[in-house]
């Protein structure tokens, strides 16, 4: 018997139910719904009546301000609400429940507490009930809360039926053997779509295999070795030999590594764990990784980005033999929240909609893991309305003596510890590497679902004291592909026997394969000597971390796969690892020639200067993010040093970050990061050049110095096309001539070559883009500086060199137009600036710096006025007057503005660089440019922080 | 541990730091008692519970920030009910010994949700802390005002304004209108939240909740437990607070809160 208890604020603000009425308000403009009740549903099954008022009383209901029902609606609605009506004949009520099978993570603090209150259930479950008041049939909500997207329909549903059972019952699947020896190419190609994800060639390389042992795979063999082969895994066009414009090249990813590994001054490791490490100081390591989460985050934006962030989480920590995660980063490229539904692509959801969820997610998951997020950046342009970039960084802290994994011996145990494994998350791995279709949103269901920061905090918990009692000898996050890629990678060079039915499961009913290859999130695999395995098991208990033994290391070489008796995967780790036939690609540019763009006109006086300035800062790419921000913990672990914002009143945004990962040294780390969605369709070489240039300006306009910094990289890029590939191959090459110029490494790095959509719509290429973040050290935070202007009366300082191009840049797109040059850096001046500007920076020199990018030279300005509420009398006499929109709007990477003491200063700091003194700071809360305007900082604010506060506020 | 004639010195005070599920502000507030001469430990309820570790052996027990067991229901309510039901008597015996009991953030919302904060009737809440009116999480810097006159033991002395970061999505302190006037007229509350001319504020952002009174942080009746959503144990370096490069800043502004509960706590009552 399940007893539902129902729960209600009674006394203050119901917000969730404020909220969805403002939303039928504003967004559907829908006047005759007067008001919306939220109503939180607990089911308890194995309780009786009696002990679910207990419950009530003692766990889901405060009686201070809710009141609570068992078993039936409310029959008034209690206290200040519409003054006693009677919900059930006013009212029309909706409930939106996870999906049976959708890991719902309170669940399971139900259970936990009611067993505390001595209540043993045998299951437990919650959602929510809206009531709609006002003149409205049940139909008219239902489209209501369908266009408002109050659910998704991929994890939950409207509860129409009371179903019998909380509990999910199943008999195991078998595990069947597939004929594929002689399947016909249509035949084998029919399998491996919307399933396997993989070309004719590689199915023939397996068909060959079995041929040639004699025998059909098991299905567990064939998802082994899609997963193991996947792009998403195998990484097999950075792998593969290049044809460009007919000569030949060598891999993409030898090209990263080889010109790394010439600059190995700090490196600890860098492309051989899941993540690069670097050296800190005093015996520490730090780490770092970006990852992107897309193909989850179209589909189910809330879950995607918690398991986006998840994972990325798990990876910092499955560096060596346990690493602590310290920051977190999250860069998100969307269509503008206003694109128009009706243009949307069949099967993707609405930009608006996506942003709200993926912050939600990130939000909920960063906040409860306890993990500072503390740098990113969104950008919007309209071709990522076919699928969005949600990828999330984590950067961690380790003892260097711990920084490298352990190598597996025979015998030593293979450990499950964390989640259970469900049916979620099949085909993840797969599903990510394939493009997005209309079809994705139907048939891949399974590859969604909702993260349990809590149970990934346990675990973090426990893998770190393990740590610090040398128990580990090595560990895998169980990301994409699961067990399959955890323990097929860490198999691969002694061989090892699973048992699968050791593994625990969220209920019973999963065939084999799919206990295999499921992604069910916060899952770790951990190596031990068997001896250390009571001590571990301790720990973990001491956590209330789930742990079992699944397997061992057996010398086999073989990946040996067993449920109870049945041996169900027998593969030789040679072929799984290295029978994939290695590619051969063709890059090719796309001839003809470019049209010429046009330029904007100038701003012909002050009203007209001004505006343009207004729709500059309120463009997507360079408005305030700060009340997204603001819903991210970025001060927990108490190390900020340099926050997202400061300055008077705290909302000005810096270009990095800074913690003091160990509270009582002043050692700094910093991070940042660059990207340019746009620049890349116009050029990719200098576009990626500018990327990775923005990165580490905004890293150096903090006080970093870039020798002390390491880089990590992440494509995006649509399917490796000819004409892909040729944009692909210039901007490794940016980043291989990058790291030459700075002399310093990519230590880690990640592609995902999935972003082009093909629907009835027809085809759409999402803008590649090149991610650089860099992360780094410093031996002491307080020599380091935030963007707000400190003084009145200061010296102001263009330093860097322009290039007045300005193609891409936001000062064009407002004006409608895209440019056929971008601001090319240069490389020959980088180093020197930056440095420059360090050793400044070091000897306290400089007041502030800002780091000029999108929105050009007057935003940075701006910026830097608003932060110390002041303003800014700029001269422009040096430049000429067709140039000066140019000049002011001019996004070249690799410039900063400074403000100095004076005019001596400048040019004592810089005498050797070019450097321009372009103004003074004033008690005046204005930016003037000598005769063209002068701009109230006050009106400007609000256009720069409207859009988003709009959203989020 | 020195015997005096006047009762037992504690020269560096014991501070269980009281960890769970999803606690995440543990580090942090270990480092702040380090830093004032405390003498913290990390504890897991899990020890408390199978007796490894008892209560009595410490003369502060800290409640941490963070998300204990998800928050799910309401925020701080599963540990407040695993207190209560396998706690109570070690709780009791603490108290009656008159051990100083702190909770921070979530640690606060435990305290309010098991009843020891406002009234210290372990067992019955008497108020909860509500979703911010604002109706998200916010992570942000607000100025608060210790009250001169109020109950807390270790937290008397002069008015005392500072900053401090907030970052929760549950701290409106909510009660009835008798409760808060109980709470007021007995000089429970400690800190509240103010505008710029210092005064106590109901306006968002600097009341970041919608806290009734711009009620921050509170005591009990006998002035040994204290709870507050702001976390002071984020600014007991100079280098924490945002705008450390642009401010005068003479002492760390958290720093206070745990030099006077160590202090306190050094002389056993």
């Amino acid at each position: 018997m399940i007893q539902k208890v129902r729960v209600i604020t009674k006394v203050g603000p119901d917000l969730k139910g404020i909220d969805i009425l403002s939303d039928i308000h504003k967004m559907l403009g829908l006047k005759k719904v007067d008001k919306v009740i939220s109503i939180k549903v607990y089911r308890l099954e194995g309780a009786t009546e009696k002990q679910a008022k207990i419950l009530a009383k003692q766990l889901l209901c405060e009686q201070i301000n809710q009141s609570y029902s068992i078993n039936k609606p409310f029959s008034h609605l209690p206290g200040s609400h519409l003054g006693g009506v009677a919900i059930d004949s006013a009212g029309v009520t909706i409930e939106i429940a996870y999906k049976p099978g959708v890991m719902n993570p309170e669940a399971a603090s139900v259970l936990k507490a009611a067993k505390d209150l001595g209540i043993k259930l045998l299951a437990a479950d919650s959602s929510y009930e809206y009531a709609f008041f006002g003149s409205i049939t049940k139909e008219e909500i239902i489209k209501i809360v369908e266009k408002l997207k109050l659910y998704n329909p991929l994890i939950e549903h409207i509860v129409i039926e009371e179903s019998k059972t909380l509990l999910i019952k199943g008999q195991p699947g078998k595990t069947n053997i597939i004929h594929i020896r002689d399947c016909s190419d249509k035949q084998l190609m029919e399998f491996s779509k919307d399933k396997l994800f993989l070309n004719l060639e590689e199915m023939k390389t397996i068909q060959k295999y079995f041929q040639k042992i004699k025998r059909d795979p098991t299905d567990v063999e064939l998802e082994t070795l899609a997963q193991t082969w996947s792009e998403h895994s195998g990484h097999k066009t950075f792998k593969a030999d290049l044809i460009v414009d007919g000569k030949q090249k060598a891999p993409l990813i030898y090209r990263i590594k080889t010109e790394a590994l010439k600059h190995k001054k700090n490196i600890v490791s860098a492309f051989e764990d899941n993540s690069g490490v670097m050296d800190f100081y005093d015996g520490w390591a730090i780490n770092g990784k970006g990852e992107t989460h897309n193909a989850p985050s179209s589909i189910e934006p809330y879950g995607g980005a918690m398991t986006g962030s998840g994972g990325v989480f798990r990876d910092v920590l499955a560096t060596g033999q346990g690493a602590k995660n310290v920051i977190s980063t999250d860069v998100f490229c969307f269509a503008p929240p206003e694109y128009p539904s009706k243009n949307l692509p069949a099967g993707t959801l609405p930009p608006l909609y996506l942003l709200k969820r993926v912050v939600a997610g990130v939000r909920d998951y960063g906040n409860r893991v306890g993990i500072p997020t503390s740098n990113g950046s969104v950008h919007f342009h309209q071709d990522f309305r076919a699928r969005p970039t949600v990828l999330v960084g984590a950067y961690g802290i380790i003892p260097k003596k711990y920084a490298q994994k352990g190598k597996p011996e025979l015998g030593d145990l293979i450990v499950v510890i964390g989640g259970k494994t469900g049916r979620d998350g099949i085909h993840g791995a797969t599903f990510s590497s394939g493009e997005m279709t209309e079809r994705t949103i139907n048939v891949n269901s399974t590859a969604v679902q909702i993260g349990n920061a809590i149970e990934e905090k346990r675990v973090f918990d426990a893998i770190l004291e393990a740590r610090d009692n040398d128990l580990i000898r090595a560990l895998q996050d169980c990301g994409g592909g699961g067990f399959s890629s955890s323990i097929g990678e860490i198999g691969e060079s002694l061989g090892v026997t699973i048992n699968l039915e050791k593994a625990p499961l969220k209920y019973p009913g999963l065939s084999p394969w799919e206990m295999w290859v499921s992604e069910s999130q916060e899952r770790m695999i951990i190596v031990l000597q068997k001896k250390n395995l009571r001590r571990f098991l301790r720990i973990c208990e001491k956590y209330n971390v789930e742990a079992s033994v699944i397997g061992k290391f057996d010398g086999s070489k073989k990946l040996n796969i067993y449920l109870e008796r049945e041996k169900v995967c027998d593969l030789s780790m040679e072929f799984l690892h290295k029978g994939l036939p290695k590619k051969v690609l063709v890059a090719r540019q796309e001839t003809g020639n470019r049209k010429k763009s046009d330029t904007p006109p100038i701003p012909k006086n002050e009203g007209e200067w001004i505006h343009v300035l207004e729709k500059v800062l309120s463009h997507g790419n360079v408005c305030s993010k700060e009340s997204i921000v603001r819903l991210y913990d970025h001060t927990v672990q108490g190390t900020s040093a340099l926050p997202p914002f400061t300055g008077i009143k705290q909302d000005s945004p810096n270009d990095a970050v800074v913690i003091r990962p160990i509270l009582d040294k002043p050692y700094g780390m910093i991070v940042s990061h660059g990207l340019n969605p746009v620049l890349n369709n116009i050029d990719p070489y200098w576009g990626s050049l500018w990327a990775a240039t923005e990165a580490v300006a905004n890293y150096a306009a903090v006080g970093g110095d870039y020798q002390e910094a390491s880089l990590i990289e992440n494509f995006i890029w649509p399917f490796p096309d000819e004409q892909s590939l040729w944009s692909l191959d210039q901007s490794v090459d940016a980043v291989v001539d990058f790291m030459k110029v700075l002399k310093i490494p990519v230590i880690s790095g990640k592609d995902s070559l999935s972003s082009t959509y093909r629907g009835s719509a027809g085809v759409i290429k999402i803008p590649p883009v090149l991610c650089i973040s860099v992360f780094g050290k410093l031996a002491d935070v307080t020599k380091t500086i935030s963007l707000d202007f400190k003084k009145v009366g200061s010296t102001i300082v263009l330093l860097g060199k322009q290039d007045l191009e300005m193609g891409g840049s936001t000062y064009f797109d407002v004006n409608g137009v895209l440019g056929d040059q971008v601001p090319k850096v240069d490389l020959k001046l980088l180093p020197e600036v930056l440095s420059t500007l360090h050793k400044a920076i070091k000897l306290r020199s400089i007041l502030a710096a800002h780091d000029i990018s999108e929105g050009g030279l007057i935003t940075a300005i701006f910026e830097m006025c608003l932060g110390g509420r002041m303003g800014a009398e700029l001269h422009l006499e040096g430049v000429k007057a067709h140039l000066r929109g140019n000049f002011l709007f001019n996004e070249t990477a690799g410039c900063f503005i400074v403000e100095v003491k004076n005019e001596k200063m400048a040019e004592k700091l810089f005498r050797n660089l070019p450097y321009k003194i372009i103004g003074k700071t004033t008690s005046q809360f204005s930016i003037s440019a000598n005769g063209l305007f002068e701009a109230d900082i006050k009106k400007l604010e609000k256009k720069w922080k409207k859009p988003m506060e709009e959203i989020f506020s | 541990m020195e015997k005096t004639n006047g009762g037992d010195i504690f020269l560096k005070p014991k501070i269980c730091v009281l960890k769970s599920d999803g606690t995440n502000c543990d580090e942090e507030l270990y480092y702040a008692f380090e830093k004032v001469g405390g003498d913290p430990e990390l504890v897991h309820i899990n020890e408390v519970r199978n007796k490894n570790v008892r209560f009595k052996d410490f003369q502060v027990i800290a409640f941490p920030g963070g998300f204990s067991y998800g928050d799910d229901i309401a925020s701080g309510k599963i540990l407040a009910v695993e207190m209560v039901s396998f706690l109570k008597e070690e709780l009791e015996n603490f108290r009656a010994k008159n051990g100083v009991i702190i909770g921070i953030c979530n640690g606060f919302q435990t305290l309010i949700r098991t009843g020891l904060l406002p009234f210290g009737s372990l067992g019955k809440m008497d108020a909860t802390l509500a979703p911010n009116d604002s109706g998200h999480f916010e992570c942000r810097w607000v100025r608060l005002k210790k009250e001169k006159v109020n109950k807390c033991k270790f937290l008397q002395g002069d008015e005392n304004i500072g900053w401090f970061a907030v970052n929760h999505g549950e701290g409106k302190l909510f009660a009835g209108n008798e409760t808060i006037k109980t709470i007021e007229q007995s000089g429970l509350v400690v800190f509240r939240y103010v505008d710029e001319n210092n005064r106590p504020t109901q306006k968002y952002p600097n009341n970041p909740n919608g806290s009734i009174n711009a009620i921050a942080g509170i005591c009990d009746p006998k002035g040994l437990v204290f709870g507050m959503m702001p976390h002071p144990e984020k600014f007991v370096d100079l280098t924490q607070y945002p705008n450390w490069r642009r401010e005068k800043i003479e002492k760390p502004h958290g720093l206070f809160i745990f030099e006077n509960i160590v202090k306190f706590a050094r002389v056993a009552k």
